[in-house]
């Protein structure tokens, strides 16, 4: 027992290296949350352009685009994406002055834009399953298709991926661990570097685990309470 | 005020609507029947352009719809009213916003404006209480009313009808005929599908037999019910009266 606490102590009290979970965690959280808004945003566009193009035949070079970007995107490894994005695309590119704020921006970037090809295709099936009967009233009324997509197909399809999206948001959570890999300290290299200071792997190691089960578990809950909640609406 | 004029639709290969000709009059209450799959949906769908013919010309109000732009062809279709056989009501709008937004967004009236046309048009279609209700809330005779008044929200000059009662349980049909009654009664041009002969014989202008992608009939209802020539419409009567 005794050998637990100054296990503990070692680990996370000392030098106050706690902190190297704390700090992680917001900066797991901050690049989540960013990827996140660019990933629906890029999804949202992707899906737009896919289903326009799936529906009227019309945008076809913008949707052989969307084609090349979901196949190279989902066909190769987050990490790989993430290191191409770093080392080579913005090899020697330094934002606002700042290399700790550009390996953000880049990170950013990485994961919004590997998000979005997943987005895309939730979106695309919502937007898919919404009867063309809605599209026909809509255009009947004297709405463009633009129109129509805007006011009648997306809130609908919207609703029905909403839970599809906020379990982006969760994969999004675990899938940026692999941030390190670039020199930021997240969550996952934050405990790895009490590791690497203190010679014990087992405490920094469970706890960083502990850590994203609890946010998980939080946010599937949210997730669950989402879906009856909308499940409730759509009988009224 | 529609002048259909060699009107030819053809889906991969198959030609559904053959050489088409055909004039309907300001006021007309036009009624088109005939066997399923004869292209009587298409050819409605044809005259507001939610298809494209292949060939031919379609006149509204002296205008070529098949020469005209996607921003011309979404003011002109404000003006042809469309009643569906499934409604297509938006399930995530309340039956106010259902019949206020095209006036609205359109740039036709005033949020204050649309609100009250949409109380008027619910006094119309007899469901002025169902105001704040969503369209899963209602039966089905319910809903195509409502969708009758989405449609007359923007004030369109002739309503097309692809068989409004053919979703609709039987004790629901009598509601939304005797409100098309009531449309037609007004004045409305009108182009109904439908397979209510009763509808039929008491609104219809005209009554127009439609197989094979042609009209190979056509006649006032009196003539056209008691004394039809076409071989095919006779045989066509006699399975369904
Ligand atoms: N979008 C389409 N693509 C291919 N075939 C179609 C399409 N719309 C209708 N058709 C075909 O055209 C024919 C006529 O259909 P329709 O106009 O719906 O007939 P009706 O309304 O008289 O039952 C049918 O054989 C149908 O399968
Ligand atoms: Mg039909």
């Amino acid at each position: 027992m005794s050998a637990l606490v100054s296990d503990f102590k070692q680990n996370f009290i000392e030098n106050a290296r706690w902190e190297y979970l704390t700090n992680g965690l917001k900066t797991t959280l901050l690049v989540t949350v960013g990827a996140v808004l660019l990933g629906f945003i890029l999804g949202f566009l992707v899906a737009i352009v896919r289903s326009t193009h799936d529906r009227t035949g019309r945008m076809k070079i913008l949707n052989f685009l969307c084609k090349i970007y979901l196949t190279v995107i989902r066909g190769t490894p987050m990490v790989v994406q993430l290191m191409i994005m770093y080392f080579v695309i913005f090899g020697s590119v330094v934002f606002f002055g700042s290399v700790e704020l550009s390996k953000y921006i880049v990170a950013i970037l990485a994961f919004g834009i590997n998000s979005g090809a997943y987005v895309a295709e939730i979106v695309r099936s919502g937007i898919m399953a919404v009867d063309s009967g809605q599209i026909e009233a809509g255009r009947s009324l004297g709405f463009s298709y633009r129109q129509t997509m805007r006011l009648i197909v997306l809130p609908q399809a919207f609703k029905a991926v909403l839970p599809a999206l906020a379990n982006e948001f969760i994969v999004l959570l675990k899938e940026t661990s692999v941030a390190g890999y670039i020199g930021i300290v997240d969550l996952t290299k934050g405990g790895d570097i009490i590791r690497s200071q203190t010679y014990s792997a087992f405490m920094p190691l469970l706890a960083v685990a502990f850590i994203y089960l609890v946010m998980v578990m939080i946010l599937s809950h949210l997730v669950q309470r989402l879906e009856r909640r909308l499940a409730k609406s759509d009988r009224h | 005020m529609i002048d259909i004029k060699d009107l030819v639709m053809t889906f991969s290969g198959v030609t559904v609507l053959d050489h088409i000709s055909e004039t309907i009059n300001k006021g007309e209450k036009i009624v088109i029947v005939g066997p399923s799959g004869s292209g009587k949906s298409t050819f409605l769908r044809c005259l507001n352009m939610l298809e494209r013919p292949t060939s031919g010309q379609i006149l509204f109000e002296g205008k070529d719809l098949t020469k005209a732009k996607e921003e011309e062809l979404d003011k002109i279709r404000m003006k042809m009213g469309m009643v569906f056989q499934n409604f297509n009501l938006f399930p995530h709008m309340t039956v106010r916003q259902n019949i206020t937004i095209a006036p609205k967004r359109l740039g036709l009236l005033t949020k204050e404006e649309a609100d009250a046309k949409a109380e008027e048009l619910l006094e119309i279609v007899g469901l002025p209480d169902k105001i704040d209700s969503y369209p899963s809330t209602l039966s089905g005779g319910q809903k195509q009313r409502i969708a009758i008044a989405r449609a007359l929200a923007v004030d369109p000059d002739v309503m097309l009808f692809d068989e409004p009662t053919s979703a609709l349980d039987p004790e629901m049909v009598g509601e939304v005929l005797q409100l098309m009654k009531k449309l037609a009664d007004d004045g409305m041009t009108m182009v109904v599908v439908t397979h209510e002969m009763s509808f039929a014989k008491e609104v219809a202008s005209r009554v127009l037999f439609v197989a094979d992608g042609n009209i190979l009939e056509q006649a006032p209802p009196k003539e056209f019910f008691e004394n039809p020539k076409n071989p095919r419409l006779k045989d066509f009567l006699s399975k369904i009266l």
